[in-house]
């Protein structure tokens, strides 16, 4: 049966065990000892993690854009593709076919090398939030000490990029469009950080690992020991500042056809427009997991100290994906339910309302600690 | 009592006839006397003006005023006979905020100018347009071509030329 | 330091314009300062069309003036021409000319609620409301074999009587109605954020309105019970029991309640036109093929002949269209053809509103605002 400790520290240690299992571990590692550059299996090791995870990344962002259009059919009742390949899965591969088909446009007066810069500024931080998160026991590509530091870092890095891709496209409404989104970037980045805080008093580690495995166990038997039922509201908060963050509906303006056309990037066509979007699907996943992680208990499941300890890895990998793809159903169902939200209304929640509640979570956390509440 | 007969008993010098159009009272005015009857219906009930109409007879043009009471629940009909060369009366925007876009079409199809309007400029076509189209003398075999320039205004023209773009 | 002012163009192309319209904005900063509209972008000359045509050859255009609510442009025209020419009508024919204005009123309001919502970023309403128009329009087709341009209100009836199996139909359309209101009120009207979208925005007081000329539910929302069918009516509305639906909060969001108000008692109209229509005929012969007819008309039928010459007079004519009162002015010489007809539009009339509410607004609540005017813009260019 498991015991609840964490087999292997990060992946790489898991699939250096299974190649010693296999047994071809030990062989390799003598050649290139007496070649003198061992250092090269393990670059070949970490080459084999990241390829795996970014396929996975990839394919889970082409199953994102099904699943969305999907489920906007079921919202609005109808169906949603259904004609490319069966029930429509094949849809993403054919958007992307058409899109690398498209022309590629530059404006005459654009600024050349920062125009075709920015995309991937765009969508390479999306990629590099999936470092720390747990996807399951043992399955973590590193476990950085400062893994939360990490990701709220790396979610702020985003404004930078969207200001080049705006500016840099010599138009006005681009330029309109893209410093409300920084602006709406900045506002909601600190209400999620302060929310995200008040995790850490009860961990007292930044570690994504050591806040998975601190909501192991159940309360009488049956209740999980997630934060989210320690931590309501920042839970609450963490969720909204989130959906604010990536730019969805609600708080879609800087998106909405409606008003300035396509904000930031009306400018761009073909596979740049596609890295837009797949930057975007991609922040989806990464956002949804890490709120799965903090608060509603990563791959940890009250069943898991019945199953042989082999099994766990597997398992707890499918109950991450399982409750990150309910995190994101819910965004999705959210999305074509309610009405956009106006700007200075937008910028009033994310000041006036969420930053003083977050302080007041993390005030009366940390007194409930002090006071010795929770153990 | 009629509206048309109070005004007659208000302004006898302005009122022409008076008379009945289709169950509504009518009443013909002067064009010198338009503005001061207007402020006068309007200080009678009458805040909906409905539709100002301009009508191109061969010898003359005549621009029917037609104009609803919520109080009062009536109807009131003016209709201001004008010459046929430069045909022009004064404006009613000042009191109807809505005859402002009313007279400008009328200005713009019929060719009536309104003394007074604050921004008298062509609203259904463009701005380059030449001629009237809902008067009896305007040539329909005559083409003009119209595109849109660069800062977003019309360009218009008759022989097609302003189409080809370098 | 002093900041400059920066114009924007809405341009004729663009996503919540409901049209091409161009909005030309100068703006401080976020604040709209000045709001100046372009129109005529789809001028077709109708006006002048009308004096080419014969009085029945006209009504097809007016199908073409307001499109999605294209019934209420044809009757106001045929009424205008009714009363010009002296024409009496069948009472079942009366009756069906109000079944279909009732039922265009609801098809009109569920398109301008889901554009409203589409432009304020929900786009669930839209694919409902039309998921409903299209059990309208299948009615529609049923009745005259069209489904936006209808063609079938003539001056002296309808052109063809009621198939069989309507009724049924339209009953059960009635009953799919009824519950359906009740769900978008639920989705919508209570949604906060929606109603933090709309209330307080694009305020103008009722002596405003009613000088700018604005009429039907967007005037009802400022709190003016004005309703044709009340104050002046026509048709068999006097023997029917209805309310005039207002609002008085002269905001966006009343103007919007006013509409919903308004389908439901457009539901109830219909019902009670199931339950009094009258037997007999309803036709006039004015089909194509069919040689035209003199006749003095009988009691249960107007012979009614394709060319007829109305005495020679003019006549303003006005009904409570979904957008608001729509006015036909005609001018006729005794001739075959129509000396001058003039269309009195109420998306033309209400948007004369529009730059004086936008002003202090920012560009989303000129966008909400602007869908609760509820302008089509074949109504606006003629």
């Amino acid at each position: 049966m498991w015991t609840g400790d964490i087999m292997f520290a990060n992946a790489y240690e898991l699939i250096v065990f299974i190649l010693n299992f296999i047994g071809i571990y030990e062989p390799i590692n003598n050649i290139f000892k007496t070649l003198g550059i061992e250092y090269v299996l393990r670059i070949i090791i970490v080459f084999i993690e990241i390829a795996v995870l970014l396929v996975f990344a990839l394919l889970t962002i082409m199953f994102l854009t099904w699943m969305e259009r999907k489920v906007v059919a079921m919202v609005q009742a109808r169906y949603g593709p259904m004609v490319t390949g069966p029930r429509g899965l094949l849809q993403p591969v054919m958007d992307g076919i058409k899109l690398i088909g498209k022309e590629d446009i530059i404006p005459a007066k654009a600024d050349r090398w920062v125009f075709t810069l920015a995309p991937f500024l765009v969508f390479i931080p999306a990629l590099l939030i999936f470092i720390p998160l747990p996807f399951g026991e043992s399955l973590i590509i590193s476990d950085l000490k400062v893994g939360l530091l990490y990701l709220i870092a790396i979610s702020a890095l985003s404004p930078i990029a969207i200001l080049l891709a705006g500016w840099s496209s010599n138009n006005k409404y681009s330029l309109m469009g893209a410093m409300r989104a920084v602006a709406q970037d900045i506002s909601y980045t600190i209400p999620l950080a302060l929310s995200a805080i008040a995790i850490v008093l009860f961990t007292g580690s930044l570690s994504t690992v050591d806040i998975v495995t601190a909501q192991n166990g159940t309360w009488f038997g049956f209740i999980p020991k997630w934060f989210i039922f320690l931590q309501p509201l920042g839970f609450i908060l963490f969720l909204i500042a989130s959906i604010a963050e990536m730019g969805r509906i609600p708080f879609d303006f800087q998106e909405s056809e409606q008003e300035l056309v396509a904000g930031f990037f009306t400018e761009y066509s073909g596979i740049k427009f596609a890295m837009f979007f797949l930057a975007e699907y991609a922040h989806l996943f990464s956002v949804s997991a890490i709120v799965v992680t903090l608060f509603l208990g990563g791959w940890s499941f009250p069943i898991l100290p019945y199953l042989p300890a082999v099994l766990v890895p597997l398992v707890s990998f499918v109950v991450f994906l399982v409750k990150t793809y309910a995190v994101i159903f819910f965004a999705m169902w959210l999305r074509h339910t309610v009405p956009r939200v106006r700007i200075d209304q937008l910028l009033n929640l994310g000041w006036k309302i969420m930053i003083p509640l977050a302080l007041l979570n993390l005030l009366v956390t940390g007194f409930l600690l002090t006071v010795g509440v929770f153990k | 009592m009629n509206p048309a007969e109070e005004i007659k008993q208000l302004f006898p010098d302005s009122v022409v006839s008076v008379g009945q159009q289709i169950k509504k009272p009518l009443a013909i005015i002067k064009k010198e006397g338009l503005l001061e009857v207007a402020q006068k219906v309007k200080e009678m009930g009458f805040d909906n003006l409905s539709v100002i109409t301009g009508i191109d007879y061969g010898d003359r043009f005549e621009v029917v005023y037609n104009f609803f009471s919520y109080v009062k629940k009536q109807n009131l009909v003016l209709k201001v006979v004008l010459g046929h060369e430069n045909p022009e009366v004064a404006s009613l925007a000042s009191i109807w905020k809505v005859a402002d876009w009313l007279e400008r079409e009328t200005y713009d199809l019929v060719g009536i100018k309104f003394r007074g309007h604050p921004n008298l400029k062509r609203i259904l076509l463009p701005e380059g347009w030449m001629g009237h189209p809902l008067r009896k003398d305007y040539d329909m075999n005559v083409d003009q071509f119209v595109t849109i320039g660069e800062d977003g205004e019309d360009i218009v023209s008759t022989d097609g030329s302003n189409l080809l773009r370098r | 330091m002093k900041t400059d002012e920066l114009l924007i163009n809405m341009g004729p192309v663009h996503p919540s314009t409901h049209g091409v319209l161009r909005f030309k904005l100068t703006m401080d900063g976020e604040i709209i300062r000045n709001c100046e509209i372009v129109m005529g972008y789809l001028h077709r000359g109708t006006e002048k069309l009308g004096e080419m045509k014969t009085y029945m050859q006209f009504v097809p255009y007016t199908d073409r003036l307001d499109y999605i609510s294209a019934f209420p442009n044809n009757y106001a025209y045929v009424k205008a021409v009714e009363e010009l020419a002296g024409i009496e009508v069948p009472l079942r024919a009366e009756y069906i000319r109000v079944l279909t204005l009732e039922l265009n009123r609801i098809v009109n309001h569920l398109v301008m609620i889901g554009s409203l919502l589409l432009d304020l970023g929900a786009s669930t309403m839209i694919m409902y409301g039309f998921r409903e128009r299209e059990n309208a329009l299948a009615l529609f087709d049923m009745l005259c074999g069209a489904r936006m341009t209808f063609n079938y209100i003539k001056p002296g009836g309808v052109r063809e009587d009621m198939p069989e199996g309507f009724i049924p139909k339209l009953n059960e359309f009635i009953n799919d109605m009824d519950m359906r209101i009740d769900d978008y009120e639920q989705l919508v009207s209570g949604n906060e954020i929606f109603m933090g979208r709309m209330k307080n925005i694009g305020v103008m007081s009722a002596q405003d309105a009613i000088n700018y000329g604005m009429t039907g539910p967007s005037l009802r929302g400022h709190g003016v019970n004005y309703d044709i069918r009340k104050m002046e009516p026509y048709s068999v509305y006097p023997d029917l029991d209805f309310k005039a639906c207002m609002r008085r909060e002269c905001d966006s969001f009343a103007r919007y309640m006013v509409r919903i108000d308004e389908m439901r008692e457009s539901l109830h109209i219909l019902k009670q036109v199931v339950d009094q229509m009258p037997q007999g005929k309803a036709e006039t012969h004015a089909k194509y093929g069919i040689a035209p007819m003199t006749g003095a008309p009988t009691a249960v039928s107007t012979y009614f002949p394709r060319i007829f010459t109305p005495p020679p007079g003019e006549v303003y004519s006005r009904i409570e269209a979904p957008k608001g009162e729509l006015g036909f002015y005609i001018v006729s010489d005794g001739t075959i053809k129509p000396y001058r007809i003039k269309i009195r539009s109420p998306s033309f009339c209400n948007l004369t509103a529009i730059p004086k509410m936008v002003e202090g607004l920012m560009i989303p609540d000129l966008i909400a605002a602007f869908g609760t005017i509820d302008v089509v813009l074949g109504d606006v260019d003629r």
